[in-house]
């Protein structure tokens, strides 16, 4: 265990080094940020969306039982949605397709010795295959958080027209009471950080699978769950910090 | 298409999306065609920035910025007046708010959203020049009431405790009272099934309706004739004193008619 830590420590940072320091792949960023951001959209809006009908509903059920109205739930809803939902479920959704696809993708390199190949060529595998993806993540981390975020709140505001009689305009102001547009910025904050863990986790672990296929299943599966408890965590601390800047 | 067109074109939603976000919340405006005015408190009851101005319940604008002006004094009055809210108010609006219009600080809606009520001026009265400096109306200081209510709780309960005795004391003497005025009334019960009172208040109640029908014959014309009778010998007999009856006797003797 404490090697794993020192090996990820130093993986950092000599990841840390390479993504400061140019030169960059401009064409391999793009590939990468296409996987991360174009391809994942469709997945990421639909399930948003799902998670937007079941809060507004929830929350509107919660809130008759307890004070007998909902006209609160679009602005407490905008607010959860901009602050948590909106980022952490696409994150952990980028986490499952991306992160898992790194994995793998970074695991069968290192099985076929393809790593150690690169290495006889002289090309650093870190700055070859870790900075186009997490590049591509932190920016594709960011479109991400910020298409999500808003195309959920756009169906929150449909539900609660269909299922509350809400209107937009009535939404829009309950949401201008409680949401500020630095929880915007804050999302795209996280949804940076979010995405920049995703590599960097995934990547540790493709590079480190033991040989076979086997290692390779076990290396994917270990990404994905440490990936998702990092981003968990590093939701906590970010929310804990940001409380500040209320 | 390229991997940087379909990238570029998630940027440019994206970008698109923040902007129309941001317009919606009232971060950004694209038609800043409103005026603004300068409007003076002294206590602006938790307003903030991008808090809406509304004429006549009609959001026309919003708070633009909240300052700080320690030495600012009224041009017109010489009013010491600490805090400047300067707000922006669209074109349209702008003719209905005059010299005379008055600037409040409301709350709306269930989750108290507060914000900015113009009333809007008489014909009579000029308009407002752009950037001028208006006092508005001190909304009602809530926090300081309730502190006062505090601090009249707060005596009341200093003087219970520093007359901690004479309270008690008072205390209970009332109960005392109390059970003094249950005992009396107990009795008062006891005394009312007594036979012995009932005997008096039927024999009360016979004087009274004798009583009763005496003075209803007083008033029957055969009274009312002998009380004028009466009267009138009194009247005749007023004038009759010691001396008087004296001479009668020794000057008209036992002869005498009476009437």
């Amino acid at each position: 265990m404490i090697n794993l830590w020192k090996d990820f420590a130093v993986y950092f940072w000599r990841s840390l080094n390479a993504i400061l320091t140019p030169p960059y792949r401009p064409k391999d960023i793009f590939a990468q940020l296409e996987f991360v951001s174009w391809q994942s959209i469709p997945i990421i809006c639909f399930c948003v969306c799902s998670a937007a009908i079941v809060t507004i509903i929830e929350s509107s059920f919660h809130m008759k039982l307890v004070v007998q109205n909902d006209s609160l739930v679009p602005g407490f809803a905008a607010l959860l949605i901009l602050r948590e939902l909106g980022v952490v479920v696409s994150s952990l959704l980028l986490t499952s397709r991306v992160g898992a696809g790194l994995a793998a993708e970074v695991g069968s390199m290192q099985v076929t010795e393809q790593i150690d190949a690169l290495r006889m060529l002289g090309i650093d595998p870190i700055r070859f295959l870790v900075v186009p993806r997490f590049i591509a993540c932190v920016f594709g981390g960011i479109i991400l958080s910020v298409i999500a975020n808003l195309v959920c709140l756009y169906c929150a505001m449909l539900v609660s027209e269909m299922k509350m009689g809400y209107s937009n305009g009535m939404f829009i102001t309950s949401m201008r009471a409680f949401v500020e547009f630095k929880d915007l910025v804050f999302a795209g904050v996280k949804g940076a950080c979010f995405g920049a863990v995703i590599p960097l986790v995934s990547c540790f672990f493709g590079f480190r699978c033991q040989s076979g296929a086997e290692g390779v299943g076990l290396a994917t599966t270990n990404s994905v769950v440490a990936a998702s408890v990092s981003i968990i965590v590093l939701d906590f601390v970010l929310s804990y910090l940001f409380s500040f800047l209320y | 298409m390229k991997p940087q067109t379909k990238v570029g074109i998630l940027f440019l939603v994206a970008l698109v999306a923040v902007v129309a976000f941001g317009y919606a919340l009232g971060t950004f405006s694209f038609l800043a065609s409103g005026k603004e005015l300068r409007v003076a408190y002294n206590f602006a009851g938790g307003i903030e920035v991008g808090s809406p101005v509304r004429v006549m319940g009609i959001k026309v604008g919003k708070v633009r910025s909240i300052d700080f002006q320690p030495d600012f004094k009224m041009p017109t009055s010489g009013e010491e007046v600490k805090l400047i809210i300067s707000i922006s108010i669209d074109k349209a609006a702008w003719p209905t708010i005059r010299q005379d219009s008055r600037f409040y600080i409301n709350l709306a809606g269930v989750i108290g959203e507060k914000f900015l009520e113009i009333s809007p001026g008489s014909l009579e009265n000029p308009e407002l020049q752009p950037g001028q400096v208006v006092r508005g109306e001190d909304p009602p200081r809530i926090d300081q009431l309730i502190s006062q209510s505090y601090a009249v709780a707060g005596k009341i309960l200093e003087f219970v405790n520093k007359n901690e005795g004479s309270v008690i004391e008072t205390i209970n003497t009332l109960n005392k009272l109390v059970v003094n005025f249950e005992k009396m009334l107990k009795q008062l019960e006891k005394t009312s099934r007594d036979p012995e009172i009932h005997k008096l208040v039927k024999n009360l109640s016979v004087i009274l309706e004798d009583g009763a029908y005496f003075t209803q014959n007083m008033r029957s014309s055969e009274a009312q004739k002998t009380i004028a009778l009466i009267n009138r010998l009194i009247q005749r007999l007023e004038p009759l004193d010691g001396k008087a009856i004296k001479k009668f006797l020794q000057e008209e003797g036992i002869k005498a008619k009476l009437f």
